[in-house]
């Protein structure tokens, strides 16, 4: 089972690196809209990116959110009937909305690709007054549903060996439970 | 398939895959898919992709993770600590004191933002502990955060009423100035609640015990707790009144003013700042997967024929005139319980609209009452985007029914508001004769 | 007739217009029943507004795919697309009257220029109409220094106009518009031009109405899937053609009319004044604008020939 668990713990490690890294775009995103404020309102010339830039660093960081959160059980859920019941019993649950999980984030992930090589394949840019290159942006659609698909491939295995008893150590308890503060 | 069918089936798995335990973003998107494949296709799927680009393209939710951001680094560095002890100070001999303060930090703050959905995370962030430490019932607690949240899109500025008017054509301006007094309305019932329940039922929001109220000099000094709050508040609200920002922008004046306040309380250290930077992510993230899929779903409602049930209720409704306007509040309402607001209202406003305007009504009085109402569905069960963004932040202990049954009384109240402004709609449309 | 004739269709449109918007009803509503009138009924147009399946920027990509059979867009959401685009949203201060846009299209063939780009992405393009775009200011321009201290609110080619002829020019979205304008973030913006600005509110917060127009310009197009007309019998096929060829015309008319109906009232009603521009201003925008259309002309073998085939309309005008 040593294969399973370092899939999984490794999985983790890398939504827990990439979520880590992305979240500090927070600051860029402050910087940029202060700046815009500044160039106009003091210096009567606003900028053609600070806005736009900020609305592409935004749509990054919503979109690579999706495999951390997840990593951090921050996905929020209706516990009523979930959380009264045992653990196995749980994971035969979740093994079994899983399928709707991965409709979702497969039917998401093709897309994503087709939408984003075909920005690539033309070279897309936005067509405004900054007019810059547009498929950085489209292609995280797909790297950051990867990103969850993976977290959601790691959740799925370790529910089925909680499910089928089998002998596996739990990944590191702090990062898939802990920060709950 | 009838479209009849097709919605009992598709809100029904909606609450089905709900009700077994998988987080919301993923039934919402899941079920979307299965639904469209069946009604439209494989090549359909390029929609929700499509809606989800669009998403994150939209840049008044910009403010979303600024506005949680300067909330976190307000709790982080004491300062909203130090603001809810010196409301107990002053205020906790009044019983449910706390909660009031609450609230009108929270009509604050619905003056700051035009959505709704920074403003429950940042108080559920700041207010909650504050008010369960003091022995504040969890459904008290949680009751107020959920309904003095969620009036962002109210009081202006607010991102659904120039949708609003946009879809119905009637003048922002005055859609603005229509929300102001029944805002204040809602605030001052959801006020005097709580100081009837809090005097009928003590426990519920108590008072401060006599020898623990503090003395004068003690209150004074606490006093200079609020002095940073006002001035973070001054900063946003100032930049977007003195024509400095738009409301979106206005988001980084406050976390300009959160970081002063840090550095004030000489706190501003890069741990801090990263904690609440990666605390940011996830709750922004989390809002944004959840509107990701359900402006997906919502997509695929109207693709399937939405409006088309709506149009054939319609033709159904008995009662004259008043019968009509109550029948389209009771539609709203249900379909606030499972759709998103900018769905209902592309799905309704195009078959209400002429009808309002048809009967003789006024548009912007029936938009304050589609507002009101879109505030009760922001926290009705099973879906309500409060509640999931309040159950993001809540501690562990605090379940999702604890949640659900917090916001009946407040829902109570609201729907007591919309009558009040359906008899007396000048609550609603004396300001803009005023102004306009 | 032959039973495959009988058989009906129907189109799903994702319209740009929001329902309260004159066009929604003028441009779509009109089709819808035109097309039902004239094919017994056989096809159908299931209408949507804006943002309801497809945001304005993804209907042309949802067209091109054949997943929707129809919708309305500006030239400016298929700019990566089709390399005419640019052109076609509107060169700034090249046309001064509408018929003499009218005619770039259909006498002197940019339309079918158009067309043709589009048709090798599986679309079937048909401008709606071609209008001008002005701006609306809330104090007034009598000088060259007026112009260049404003702050106005702007999009995309236009944007990159006001900024390089001198003013500040921002983008800030539809939604925050109003509030802008309001509170005086910027003190000008163009939406359309009367009606758009109408719709918007804006003459609330704005009295000047600022002539010439910044362009005149195909700012509106409709949009067919060639899979799905394709699939219509070829008598259908033809009715949609027409049907299109005729709105043209209709529309770009009808909203002549409109635009000074609605200039009329809001003159009357909401004190509104209509700002002309003093000739140097004038001369010295026109100036910045014929700088800036070449780029529009770099982007492609098609698109140097549509801009050469324009220069040379416009020295026959006697304008350059
Ligand atoms: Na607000
Ligand atoms: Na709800």
């Amino acid at each position: 089972m040593s294969v399973l668990t370092a899939f999984i713990s490794g999985v983790t490690r890398l939504n827990d690196f990439v979520g880590r890294w992305i979240a500090l775009l927070v600051f860029a995103m402050f910087a940029f809209l202060l700046l815009e404020v500044g160039f106009r309102y003091l210096l009567n010339a606003p900028t053609a990116w600070t806005n736009e830039l900020t609305q592409m660093l935004f749509g990054v960081y919503a979109v690579m959110s999706g495999g951390y959160i997840m990593a951090h059980r921050g996905h929020v859920n209706v516990d009523l009937l979930h959380s009264k019941l045992p653990p196995r019993k749980r994971a035969v649950m979740d093994i079994f909305t899983s399928l709707i999980f991965f409709i979702f984030t497969l039917a998401l992930l093709w897309f994503g690709i087709d939408m984003a090589s075909e920005s690539i394949s033309s070279w897309e840019t936005t067509y405004s007054a900054w007019n810059p290159p547009v498929w950085p942006v489209k292609l995280a659609i797909p790297v950051g549903t990867g990103l969850l698909v993976l977290q959601g491939l790691a959740k799925l295995l370790e529910d089925i060996a909680i499910a089928f008893n089998l002998d596996y150590h739990r990944p590191d308890q702090s990062i898939s439970e802990g920060e709950q503060s | 398939m009838s479209i009849e069918i097709l919605t009992l089936l598709f809100f029904g798995s909606l609450l089905f895959f709900l009700l077994l335990g998988l987080p919301l973003a993923f039934v919402l998107g899941g079920v979307s898919v299965i639904f469209l494949y069946f009604t439209w296709g494989f090549d359909s799927f390029y929609m929700v992709a499509s809606q989800i680009w669009g998403t994150m393209g939209s840049f008044t939710l910009v403010a979303i993770p600024l506005f949680v951001f300067m909330a976190m680094v307000l709790e982080r560095t004491g300062v909203a600590r130090d603001l809810y002890r010196m409301m107990h100070l002053w205020f906790g001999g009044l019983r449910g004191g706390l909660a009031i303060g609450t609230l009108v930090i929270c009509a604050v703050f619905a003056a700051m933002v035009g959505i709704s959905g920074a403003a429950v995370v940042a108080m559920g962030t700041i207010a909650l502990p504050s008010m369960l430490e003091r022995g504040y019932d969890r459904k008290m607690a949680l009751g107020v955060i959920n309904t003095g949240g969620g009036w962002g899109i109210l009081i202006p500025p607010s991102i659904l009423m120039i949708l609003y008017a946009l879809i119905t054509g009637v003048s922002v301006g005055q859609m603005f100035a229509a929300g102001i007094m029944p805002g204040v309305l809602l605030m001052v019932m959801t006020v005097l609640y709580i100081l009837i329940r809090s005097t009928l039922q003590p426990h519920l929001a108590p008072a401060l015990p006599p020898e623990e109220r503090g003395t004068w000099p003690e209150k004074l000094r606490a006093l200079r707790a609020v002095l940073l709050p006002i001035g973070v508040v001054f900063m946003v609200l100032g930049s977007i009144i003195g024509g400095i920002t738009t409301p979106t922008e206005a988001a980084a004046m406050g976390v300009l003013g959160s970081l002063i306040s840090a550095a004030v309380y000489r706190q501003l250290k890069w741990s801090i700042l990263q904690e609440a930077a990666i605390r940011t992510f996830k709750l922004t993230g989390m809002i944004m997967w959840i509107l990701f899929a359900a402006h997906a779903f919502s997509a695929a409602y109207q693709s399937m024929g939405a409006q088309e049930l709506i149009e054939g209720m319609m033709q159904h409704i008995p009662g004259g005139p008043w019968g009509i306007i109550v029948a389209m509040m009771v539609i709203i309402f249900f379909l606030a319980m499972v759709l998103d607001p900018v769905g209902i209202m592309l799905i309704t406003l195009p078959v209400f609209m002429p009808i309002v305007k048809s009967l003789g009504f006024d548009p912007i009085w029936f938009g304050i009452l589609f507002v009101i109402n879109m505030e009760i569905g922001y926290k009705t069960p099973p879906f309500g985007f409060n509640l999931f963004y309040l159950k993001g932040v809540v501690p562990p202990g605090i379940t999702m029914k604890d949640i659900y049954t917090s916001v009946v009384p407040f829902v109570i109240i609201e729907i007591i508001a919309i009558g009040i402004i359906m008899v007396f709609p000048e609550i609603a449309t004396w300001l803009p004769g005023v102004f306009f | 007739a032959p039973a495959a004739a009988q058989e009906t269709f129907t189109w799903k449109v994702q319209s740009h217009w929001p329902g309260a918007s004159s066009s929604y009803t003028d441009s779509l509503v009109r089709l819808q029943r035109v097309l039902e009138e004239r094919t017994d009924g056989r096809l159908k147009l299931k209408l949507y507004e804006a943002g309801a399946l497809f945001k304005a920027q993804e209907t042309f990509n949802a067209v091109s795919r054949g997943i929707l059979e129809m919708g309305t867009i500006s030239p400016s959401y298929a700019q990566d697309k089709v390399s005419l685009a640019g052109i076609a949203s509107g060169l700034p201060f090249a046309f001064r009257n509408v018929w003499e846009a009218e005619y770039f299209h259909q006498g002197m063939g940019f339309e079918q220029m158009l067309r043709d780009e589009a048709a090798e992405h599986n679309v079937y393009w048909a401008t709606d109409k071609v209008y001008p775009t002005e701006m609306v200011i809330k104090k007034p321009i009598n000088n060259w220094e007026d112009f260049t201290s404003l702050k106005i609110r702007s999009s995309g080619v236009l944007q990159k106009f006001l900024t390089e002829a001198g003013a500040a020019a921002s983008y800030i979205p539809g939604s925050e518009l109003y509030s802008a304008l309001d509170s005086g973030i910027v003190d000008g913006a163009h939406w359309g031009a009367a009606q758009g600005a109408a719709s918007m509110a804006l003459y609330e917060v704005a009295k000047y109405h600022v002539q010439p127009a910044l362009n005149i310009a195909g700012t509106d197009v409709i949009i067919v899937s060639m899979k799905a007309l394709n699939k219509l019998p070829k008598d259908m096929q033809e009715i949609v053609k027409d049907a299109l060829d005729e709105q043209f015309w209709i529309r770009t008319n009808e909203y002549l009319y409109k635009e000074r109906l609605t200039l009329a009232k809001v003159i009357a009603e909401q004190g509104v004044q209509v700002n002309v521009l003093p000739d140097d201003v004038q001369d010295k925008l026109v100036k910045a604008a014929q700088a800036m259309w070449d780029e529009e002309g770099e982007r492609s073998a098609n698109a140097k020939k549509a801009l050469d085939m324009l220069k040379g309309y416009l020295a026959e005008l006697g304008y350059l």
